[in-house]
């Protein structure tokens, strides 16, 4: 029987079991129906061990030959699971898992680069596609930047367009739609930030405008939601922080009151985040709250870069680090 | 054609007999799993024919079977959704009834992207946009703010841009607002209709637009002052009119007391559409109209600036604590700009 701890601190030997139980869960039917987020929960879990300085929680091997054995021969890019189609969502989170990993060595980068995948998902509007099946979307386009970026191969990508399109997605409020026209949505505001981030055109944003935009997102509860008169959840502990971080102003939100929302949506029985407190836990919750807490200073996390959501020494490492700032990390 | 619900046929493709022609491929061909996952039998079942029939390539009516079977249990399944799509067309298949089949699905998986965006491929093909209206406001009654299917109604309206599609296209934001006067996709879709998609007969008067948009707006304040969107969507009407935000001081004003007015004797129920009132049980100050002051006087500058300090402090610290370091940064920002 797990013991049932307290939740006004960070539970991390329980959550890195709780990562590392995934791969054995016995609920098939949630199970099954996430063959498609595969590769991403991979890439979510090893992210989320990083940040708490438990990479090696995970087989380096063993998520690597994953990874491969993802590889889709005629598109040139990764599926989300053996078998599956390729797709710019699941090909970024194999290429950050290999870069994490120290893998990157396993990939034919230029086939890559060259393929149909990456740069032919772009669209004469500056948009970027997900697969050959044509939805678009600012998270593609954010993928596509990241991943070549990653690679070392920005310099294939036509920026003047991307960063066209990026502006034509920007609204009246200062944010940012998946589309063009579409309403600003606080995962959309991160992807495109974080796009002209790596694309070092962040004079493209309001920064006032926005930066107030994103920090109304902050509810009394401490939470943050992703537009207004929305449900908090924990997930926007990442996107609207980093957000606020790739643009300096991370202080504009009450730092204590998220980190105890955050907090409070830990299971502390079976370990995990989960959207709000009482909900139950997953995976993409548990990343985005750790890469939340790291980003506001939360004593004991490793450092997180934001603009690209991965250990903050890999991607300085590569020469990629952008002007942001986190919250000093605290003592413990 | 009868759609195949699981339900309908309880058999797996394995026992069908008009299957026994397809090889199923199983998932894990040569590949040893970093975590196996344990499929239902249902579906193991189904995507095992699934890469059967993707590998010889069949496009034939059955697979249409095979791939809703395989999005009822999984709708996320983007493969089979853009199989599915290859299938229709090969077969030049009926597509008002895949469309009938999506109305069903769609209110089903409404968080799902590939529902939408197949529907989108449909709809190009078929190019029949105005049933598709009522299909979307329908699925609103059962979630109101979904972003995939405010974002569908956009790109409708957008891509056939037919003056009939785009007839009663206010009044709809009207009744949307109407029933939940904070629902921030219904704003920010009118701010789309009435400034973002070009001037359509009848709009000409662009100064006539935006005083219709302004009194709109004031009255929506007054009936629920405390609203995000609102406030917003006045900022971005003023904004993009190059309207100086100090018109509206008579109208804030009231917002930013403690009270709402003591109406006497003589006051009728006709609403000043000028500057209607807080409601008597509006909760004040309203946080936004004291922003609003803020704005206004740091505009008019001078002297004025003083004033949109008061306010900014008065936000950091009483009205809006949560923030207090960027109305700190506004006072900040303003004091360096005094000289």
């Amino acid at each position: 029987m797990a013991d049932s701890h307290r939740t006004d601190e960070l539970l991390i030997p329980l959550h890195v079991r709780y990562i590392q139980n995934l791969g054995k869960s016995t609920d098939e039917l949630a199970y099954h129906m996430t063959a498609h987020l595969r590769m991403n929960a991979i890439y979510w879990g090893l992210t989320a061990l990083c940040i708490m300085g438990h990479q090696d929680a995970l087989d380096r091997e063993e998520t690597i030959d994953f990874v491969m054995s993802c590889w889709d021969e005629e598109a040139g890019g990764f599926g989300a699971h053996p078998d599956h189609d390729a797709h710019i969502l699941s090909t970024l989170s194999a290429i950050q898992i290999l870069v994490t990993q120290d893998a990157l060595d396993r990939l034919d980068v230029d086939r890559v680069v060259k393929c149909k995948l990456i740069l032919s998902l772009q669209q004469p509007s500056g948009v970027f596609a997900g697969d050959s099946f044509g939805e678009t979307d600012t998270r593609f386009l954010y993928c596509a930047v990241n991943a070549l970026s990653l690679l070392g191969r920005l310099s294939e990508l036509d920026v003047e367009r991307t960063v066209s399109y990026i502006r034509q997605c920007r609204n009246y409020d200062g944010g940012f739609g998946a589309t063009a026209g579409a309403e600003s949505h606080a995962a959309q505001v991160f992807v495109c930030v974080a796009a002209l981030a790596i694309l070092d055109s962040l004079d493209e944003v309001d920064h006032q405008t926005l930066c107030w935009w994103l920090s109304e997102r902050q509810l009394p509860n401490g939470g943050l939601n992703g537009r207004p008169e929305k449900l908090e959840d924990v997930c926007y502990s990442f996107w609207v922080l980093s957000a606020l971080s790739i643009l300096n102003k991370i202080t504009w939100i009450d730092a204590d009151k998220l980190v105890s929302f955050i907090l409070s949506a830990q299971d502390p029985e079976l370990g995990g985040i989960a959207d709000r407190p009482g909900d139950m836990a997953d995976v993409f919750h548990t990343v985005f709250g750790v890469a939340g807490l790291s980003l506001l200073g939360y004593p004991g996390l490793v450092d997180l870069d934001p603009v690209y959501c991965m250990p903050a020494s890999i991607i300085e490492a590569r020469g990629l680090r952008k002007g942001w700032k986190s919250l000093p990390r605290r003592a413990e | 054609m009868a759609s195949a619900q699981i339900t309908d046929n309880p058999l797996l493709f394995a026992e069908r007999p008009e299957w026994q022609d397809v090889v199923p491929l199983e998932q894990y061909e040569g590949v040893r799993p970093l975590a196996p996952i344990f499929y239902t039998p249902e579906y193991k079942d189904a995507t095992d024919y699934f890469r059967g029939i993707v590998k010889s390539g069949e496009k034939s009516p059955r697979v249409l079977d095979l791939t809703e079977n395989i999005i009822r249990q999984n709708p996320a399944h983007y493969s089979a959704w853009q199989y599915r799509y290859k299938t229709l067309m090969a077969l030049n298949a009926p597509l008002d009834e895949e469309l009938r089949l999506m109305d069903e699905l769609a209110v089903k998986y409404l968080k799902t992207y590939q529902v939408w965006h197949h529907r989108r491929l449909l709809v190009q093909q078929t190019c029949k946009p105005a049933p598709e209206l009522e299909f979307i406001a329908s699925c609103l009654q059962v979630d109101a703010k979904n972003y995939h299917t405010w974002s569908y109604r956009q790109w409708l309206l957008a891509h056939f841009n037919d003056a009939a599609l785009w007839a009663n296209e206010l009044e709809f934001v009207d009744r949307m607002l109407d029933a939940d006067v904070r629902n921030n996709s219904a704003w920010h879709h009118r701010f789309f209709v009435v400034f973002q998609s070009g001037v359509r007969q009848g709009e000409e008067d662009r100064n006539d637009v935006v005083r219709r948009e302004l009194t709109y707006v004031k009255v929506k304040i007054s009936f629920a002052p405390n609203n995000a969107s609102a406030w917003n969507y006045l900022r971005g009407v003023l904004d993009i009119s190059k309207t100086p935000y100090s018109a509206f001081t008579s109208f804030v004003t009231p917002y930013c007391e403690a009270e709402p007015p003591q109406l006497d004797d003589t006051s009728t129920d006709i609403m000043d559409l000028d500057d209607p009132l807080p409601s008597q049980d509006a909760q004040l100050p309203c946080t936004a109209a004291i922003e609003f002051m803020a704005d206004i006087h740091e505009r008019l500058g001078g002297d004025s600036l003083r004033v949109a300090i008061d306010h900014w402090s008065s936000l950091a610290n009483t009205h809006d604590t949560s923030r207090k370091k960027y109305w700190e940064y506004r006072i900040r920002e303003a004091l360096s700009n005094v000289h």
